[in-house]
This record gives C-alpha cells, sequence and structure tokens, in this order.
C-alpha cells in the first residue's frame, strides 16, 4: 500500500501566473511514505475529496504593520521576544535604510534615529481581520478565518457568478489592494494546501486534486506553520521542502513529530477531509475609530464619524437591513464617555441619511472634553423596504420634492425633541377635550367621505354662502383650544376675558362621561370681549356652578 | 423692442402706480373670500411667498381667513399627492374637530413646537425648503427683517407658502414679506388692512367674511 497517488494528470489546468516552474520532477512524485500498521497512521484508503472545492487563500504578511502604520516615514512594528524588543516587520522606508525583521530595537535605532516604532497590536489585527472577512464575504458565502493573518474563501461556488477564477481572482487582490493590503493569493482544492502555497508566495491555482501532491511537494517547510522546534528538527534531518517530508515513512514520522502533524499533511493533500468553521457577522453592527491623538475639531470628528457610518451602510446593505436607532459612544481620556443616540421613525441605512440628523445632534452637543476614540452602536437591524420614487415629471407642475415627510419629521424632532414634532387626529368622542389627540406616525388616515362640496369648486360664487351654510348645520367648534381649560375672572356676574365677555351664542350643552368617570357636565357659549376676540367658555353645571372657564378662541 | 418692454412691465415686482397686476401671469391662491381677492393680485394669496399677519389678540378670526385654502390645499389634487400644511410654535391646540368642520385635511396636518423662537425660525425654514409642505403657519415674536428675508427665500424654493402671525408691534419693522396685512377689529365685523402688497396696492378690506 505505498502508492496511492494516482499520477497526475499532465499539468493544462489554468495558471494565472506564470507557475514556477517544478512541474517536471516531482509531478509523478511515488509516495512511499510507507505505512504501518501502528494504529491512527494509516492513510484513508481513497484520496477523498468529497465535493469539488476550491479554497482561495489569502495572506497577509504585512497586516502588523498595516494595522498600525500608514504613513511613508520609516515606521517599523516591534514585539517582545524572550525578553527582548525585536523588529518584527518593516515598511519600505525603514528596509531601505537596513532595518529588517528580527533586528534588536536598539540596532535598528543606531540605523535610523527617526525610525517610528509601534507596539504589536493583536486585538487590532484581529479586528481588521474580522472586517476582511466581511468584505470577503460578497465573494462567497463561506469565508473562513485563520488567526492572524489568513483568510479562506471558498469559491468553487462563486466562479460562474463572478467569471471564472481569473476575474474573480482578480477583483480580490484589486479589491485588497484598494483597501491598502499586500496579500499573498493562491488557490488549491484544499484549505491547507491553499494556505501553504499562499504562505510560500506562490501564485499558482492549482485545481485538480491530483496535482497537489507534485504542486505542493517542492514547498520549503517553513510555510508549513509548525512550531519552530519541529522544523528545526526537519531541518537536522536534512528534510527541507513539503515533498521530502512526504517521502519518510508514515509510522515513524508520527512516532517522532505526533500524529496531528500526519494529519495536517493527509488534509492538506485531500486524504482526510478537512472541515472548516464559516466565519459569521455579528447581527448587530459595531465599529470604533480610534484617534491618533485627542482631538476636539468638530470637522474631524465628524468625518470619523462618517466613516463608521460608510461601514455601518456597507453593513445594512449586505444584509438588505436597516436600522432605527444608532449611537455614537464619544471616549475620552479623562472623563466618562459621551452618549449621542439618534433615532428615526421609520428604518434607514443610507449615509446621508444618518449623516444629516448627526450634523444637527452634534451641533448641540457639548464635549466635556477632547475624543480619543469613537465607537459606533447599531440598533437591532430590520428588514429594509425600499421607498416608491415618483419618477420626475409625475410631480406636480415641477415641484421638487427633496425628501420624504418623515425624513422632515426626523430632522425637525432630531433637533428639538422627539415629542414636539407630530399630527393630530380626531376621535369619535362627544367631550371635547377627548376628541382629538396627537399621532405620531404619518401615514395616511383613510379620508372622510362628507368633505364640504364647497371646497372642490373653490372659485364659485355660492362659496361663502357655502360655508356659512355648512357651519351652521354643525356645532359651531373653535380653531383654537386650549390645553387646560382657563378660569375666568367674574366681575359682578359677568366673566371677563381682557375686559367684560358678552355672550352672543348658546348655550351648548354637553354632558356625560360615566364609563371613563371623566363625566362633565357644562354650557357652552360663545362670547366675544370688547377687543373682538371670540371665546369658546363654558359654566360647569352642578357642584361648580357659577365659576367660568375659556376653552377655545375663535382664531 | 416692445415684447421686451411688456415682458417687463408684466413682471408682478414692479408696480405700477393705478395698474392693478391682476392680469400679471403670477396667479394668487383663491381665499375663498371674495371682497379680500379683488384687492390681492393675482386674485388672491401670493402663492410660493411669504405672508405676513400682524394681529394683537389671537381669536380675531385670524384662521378662518386661512381655512378655505388651506383647506383646499391640504386635499389632493389631480395626480400628485396631497401636500403639508405645517404648523410651527402655534400659540394654542389647533382643534381637529374645527379644522375638519372647515374641509382641511388632518392627514396632512403637521404640528410643530419647538422650545425656542431661534428655533421655530429654524423648523420653519426647514420646513419650507423640504418641498413636502404646500403652507407653512409660523407664530413668531422674533421674525426680523434677515430671518423674513430667509423665509422669503426659502418659500420661493421650497415653492411653499408661508405664513406669519406677528404681532401690531412689527408694524415699524421693515420686512421682506410679499403680502403684509394687519387685522382689526371694525364696527360689524374684522378689518383687514393691506399694508403692503407686492405688484399690489396698499387698501382696507371691511368685514373681510360679510
Amino acid at each position: 500500500m505505498s502508492i496511492r497517488e494516482k499520477p497526475p494528470a499532465p499539468s493544462r489546468e489554468a495558471t494565472p501566473t506564470p507557475a514556477v516552474k517544478q512541474g517536471h520532477k516531482p509531478a509523478t512524485l511515488p509516495l512511499p511514505l510507507a505505512l504501518a500498521d501502528v494504529p491512527g497512521t494509516e492513510p484513508p484508503l481513497q484520496a477523498t475529496i468529497p465535493l469539488r472545492q476550491l479554497w482561495l487563500c489569502v495572506y497577509l504578511p504585512a497586516l502588523p504593520l498595516e494595522a498600525l502604520v500608514d504613513t511613508t516615514e520609516p515606521a517599523a512594528i516591534v514585539e517582545e521576544q524572550q525578553g527582548v524588543w525585536k523588529i518584527l516587520l518593516a515598511n519600505t522606508n525603514a528596509h531601505a535604510a537596513g532595518v529588517v525583521p528580527g533586528l534588536t530595537v536598539n540596532a535598528a535605532l543606531a540605523l535610523l534615529p527617526e525610525l517610528r516604532l509601534d507596539e504589536r497590536k493583536p486585538a487590532r489585527e484581529a479586528l481588521l481581520l474580522r472586517e476582511l472577512a466581511g468584505w470577503a464575504s460578497k465573494f462567497t458565502s463561506f469565508v473562513c478565518m485563520d488567526a492572524p493573518s489568513l483568510l479562506l474563501l471558498e469559491i468553487a461556488g462563486s466562479l460562474a457568478l463572478f467569471g471564472g477564477i481569473k476575474a474573480l481572482r482578480a477583483r480580490i487582490v484589486r479589491g485588497l489592494d484598494s483597501q491598502g493590503f499586500h496579500a499573498g493569493i493562491a488557490i488549491a482544492p484544499t484549505p491547507l494546501a491553499a494556505t501553504w502555497l499562499a504562505r510560500a508566495g506562490q501564485k499558482l491555482c492549482i485545481r485538480d486534486p491530483r496535482n497537489l501532491v507534485g504542486r505542493i511537494g517542492p514547498l520549503p517547510i517553513g510555510c508549513l506553520g509548525w512550531p519552530d522546534s519541529v522544523t528545526a528538527s526537519l531541518m537536522g534531518m536534512g528534510v527541507t521542502s513539503i515533498g521530502e517530508i512526504l517521502r519518510l515513512p508514515r509510522q515513524g514520522f508520527a512516532k517522532r513529530f505526533g500524529a496531528c502533524r500526519l494529519l495536517d499533511l493527509d488534509r492538506a493533500l485531500g486524504r482526510l477531509p478537512d472541515p472548516r468553521v464559516s466565519y459569521r457577522e455579528p447581527e448587530r453592527f459595531t465599529a470604533d475609530y480610534e484617534l491618533n491623538q485627542e482631538e476636539s475639531n468638530a470637522e474631524l470628528l465628524l468625518n470619523a464619524c462618517r466613516e463608521l457610518l460608510v461601514r455601518l451602510e456597507r453593513f445594512l446593505l449586505s444584509r438588505q437591513m436597516a436600522v432605527q436607532q444608532i449611537e455614537f459612544i464619544f471616549f475620552h481620556l479623562q472623563m466618562p464617555a459621551t452618549f449621542l443616540p439618534l433615532g428615526c421613525a421609520q428604518a434607514h441605512r443610507t449615509v446621508t441619511h444618518w449623516f444629516g440628523l448627526l450634523e444637527i445632534k452634534f451641533d448641540r452637543l457639548t464635549l466635556p472634553a477632547p475624543v480619543i476614540a469613537i465607537q459606533l452602536c447599531a440598533g437591532q437591524g430590520q428588514k429594509f423596504v425600499a421607498e416608491t420614487e415618483v419618477l420626475p415629471f409625475k410631480t406636480q407642475n415641477g415641484k421638487k420634492r427633496n425628501t420624504s415627510i418623515t425624513q422632515l419629521a426626523e430632522r425637525l424632532s432630531a433637533r428639538i425633541g422627539d415629542a414636539s414634532v407630530h399630527g393630530i387626529s380626531v376621535v369619535a368622542e362627544h367631550r371635547p377635550q377627548y376628541a382629538w389627540q396627537p399621532r405620531s406616525n404619518f401615514e395616511e388616515i383613510p379620508h372622510c367621505a362628507n368633505v364640504p362640496a364647497w371646497q372642490l369648486n373653490s372659485h364659485a360664487p355660492e362659496l361663502l354662502a357655502e360655508i356659512h351654510r355648512t357651519n351652521s348645520l354643525v356645532l359651531q367648534r373653535p380653531l383654537w383650544v386650549l390645553r387646560d381649560p382657563e378660569r375666568l375672572l367674574v366681575v359682578a356676574g359677568v366673566p371677563c376675558y381682557q375686559g367684560a365677555l358678552e355672550l352672543i351664542k348658546g348655550p351648548e350643552r354637553i354632558e356625560t362621561g360615566w364609563w371613563d368617570d371623566n363625566g362633565i357636565a357644562r354650557d357652552y357659549f360663545v362670547a366675544v370681549n370688547p377687543a373682538g376676540v371670540h371665546l369658546w367658555i363654558y359654566r360647569n353645571r352642578g357642584r361648580n356652578k357659577g365659576s367660568w372657564y375659556v376653552h377655545g378662541k375663535f382664531g | 423692442m416692445s415684447e421686451a418692454l411688456e415682458n417687463l412691465l408684466t413682471n408682478p415686482r414692479i408696480w405700477r402706480g393705478q395698474a392693478r397686476a391682476g392680469d400679471s401671469r403670477c396667479k394668487g391662491l383663491a381665499s375663498g373670500y371674495p371682497k379680500l381677492d379683488q384687492h390681492l393680485p393675482g386674485g388672491g394669496w401670493p402663492q410660493h411667498a411669504l405672508t405676513e399677519i400682524l394681529l394683537d389678540h389671537y381669536g380675531m378670526g385670524e384662521l378662518q381667513l386661512l381655512m378655505p385654502s388651506l383647506a383646499r390645499l391640504s386635499q389632493p389634487q389631480d395626480d400628485s399627492d396631497a401636500a403639508w400644511i405645517a404648523w410651527i410654535a402655534p400659540p394654542f391646540e389647533p382643534y381637529p374637530p374645527a379644522l375638519k368642520q372647515w374641509g382641511v385635511n388632518l392627514s396632512r396636518v403637521l404640528i410643530v413646537r419647538p422650545r425656542g423662537g431661534k428655533e421655530a425660525l429654524w423648523a420653519a425654514e426647514q420646513a419650507l425648503i423640504s418641498g413636502n409642505c404646500a403652507a407653512v403657519l409660523l407664530w413668531s415674536n422674533e421674525l426680523d427683517d434677515s430671518a423674513s428675508r430667509r423665509l422669503q427665500l426659502a418659500a420661493e424654493a421650497g415653492q411653499c407658502w408661508a405664513i406669519a402671525f406677528r404681532s401690531l408691534k412689527a408694524l415699524s419693522q421693515a420686512s421682506a414679506a410679499a403680502l403684509r396685512i394687519r387685522l382689526d377689529v371694525g364696527e360689524r365685523g374684522t378689518d383687514l388692512g393691506i399694508l403692503k402688497s407686492r405688484g399690489g396696492r396698499p387698501a382696507v378690506v371691511r368685514d373681510y367674511a360679510g
């Protein structure tokens, strides 16, 4: 049971970039990982790749640098290794001056005194990687994060949509480039093989599992990502490439380096399944923006907020969702954080909308101290309901409608408070104070049928007569009412309101309300004062008899 | 030459002594009160402009004056949606049953209660330029010359009718409004004085509703 790899087909698959010239010798590499009867070390009987998978590996070797440094000045990331601070990565300018990874900090500073040094921040790297995974999920439904610097995309199902392997790959490369990441990309039928190829800097694309052995064989063992001790002892044995490892007896290899290494190899070659866990983005959006230094400049802070909102929009867009509430949290070094919640009547997702609201609120916000970081937390996402737009030529006489009424209401209430913007509606109720109520939504009330006829033909000369006729048929009600009726002064038995009142109409008796304990018994009159103000006044019947109140004005 | 001159002369902003601008291209919004319409250029309220109403006491029929036109504006027209009527900082509660009696479509009424005068002006401007409103009613004591100019411009930009209610103290102040009227109590009803009318002439309308 020595050879179980079929000789691979002559390699004629698409290799987007010129393949490394190694196809000749190891392509038919026999596989004498002769395998003994040590339990657990037998290779599976068949080379199984159950599904035709294709894994694209994005390897980000410079992630620690990209996470922290965005300057062209010489800069480097340092990390403590066994008590000594050493250079982990240096940018090109620093590199040119001779600052290379592995150098101690002192040596690096001696070479380049103006070198900017930053401590490695794994948390920030993880955050960036998560964001990238979110971005990558637009290419495939299966993105797998492999910390600290690997992304694995299963792309077999995406090829048709993105126009083939070459086009998809080019898109991903462009996307990473535009976000400022340097990445190594390799494609292989198993995730581990893709990983190793990417780590080795091989821009290969292997589609046929049978070609794996041949292509992976020449890779140096450094790209396996195994612990240094393992690599070192392999090197000590004179084993420098994966192909050479494959030639070792399986039993001995497992005994010496552990069965897990053997499993790694089997998985990479597709002999064992290699299940992965897909990255799932959280359902609620949270993002941070860290400022380089404390800032109190409003414009700068607003720009940072805008960037967060752009990310929110991207997040929502990919889910067809929208949110009704978001909250900005401004962190200060010395003070407790400032919270700025924003809310809408409708769920929204566009940057312009939220930014418009933010600008209004931010204007009135006083920050107690300069800001060091900003966090944006979005509320529960809701299904996005697209608004129906009206075709431009349909709007009445060219009237341009910049926003919907809910947007206007949101703008207004963002500045002056939620309860201060509302609509009104009528309640079927005979007691005047309960005959109406404010309403907070701005949807159409089904319009009642009894629209007076006069308003439809406005220019008719009989208009006025019609108004009077209509109004005399129904009970007269004032256009203004007072929220709380005002008690009137009574002088010599005559109610007064900036002068003695003269009753000109009434009484209209309004009574009862026994069903909710707010019953009334009032006689309403229309009165006029010397200044010509028409008032709607009433007098309580029964116990409080005698006192007069003004309830409304005929505006 | 004569055509250019004709164009110039029909511009409603040019006041030509006795010539009544009633036949100008700018059509007014019928107020529903024929007595008043006679005196207004274009036969009605100036559209897309600021109208100022000066009065001393609320309850003199200042809303009744507007009700027929507001009722019509709030109804759906032809093929487009009905537009909104915004009430900014009203001194009392507008009473929906009465509005309904006058035929106002209540689902198109927006009440805004700002905390201060500055905010009221801001809210009015926002409502005017949003393009959602057909009319914006504003009660403000802080309306000065420059604020009225802003409102006038916003009304033009948003093609909206702005109405500002002010006290009679503002009589001596300059204003950019297209129409300024004052309400007084007369012998038989409310008298209406046209103080300033773009393209029209000052006049007094006794008992406008009669």
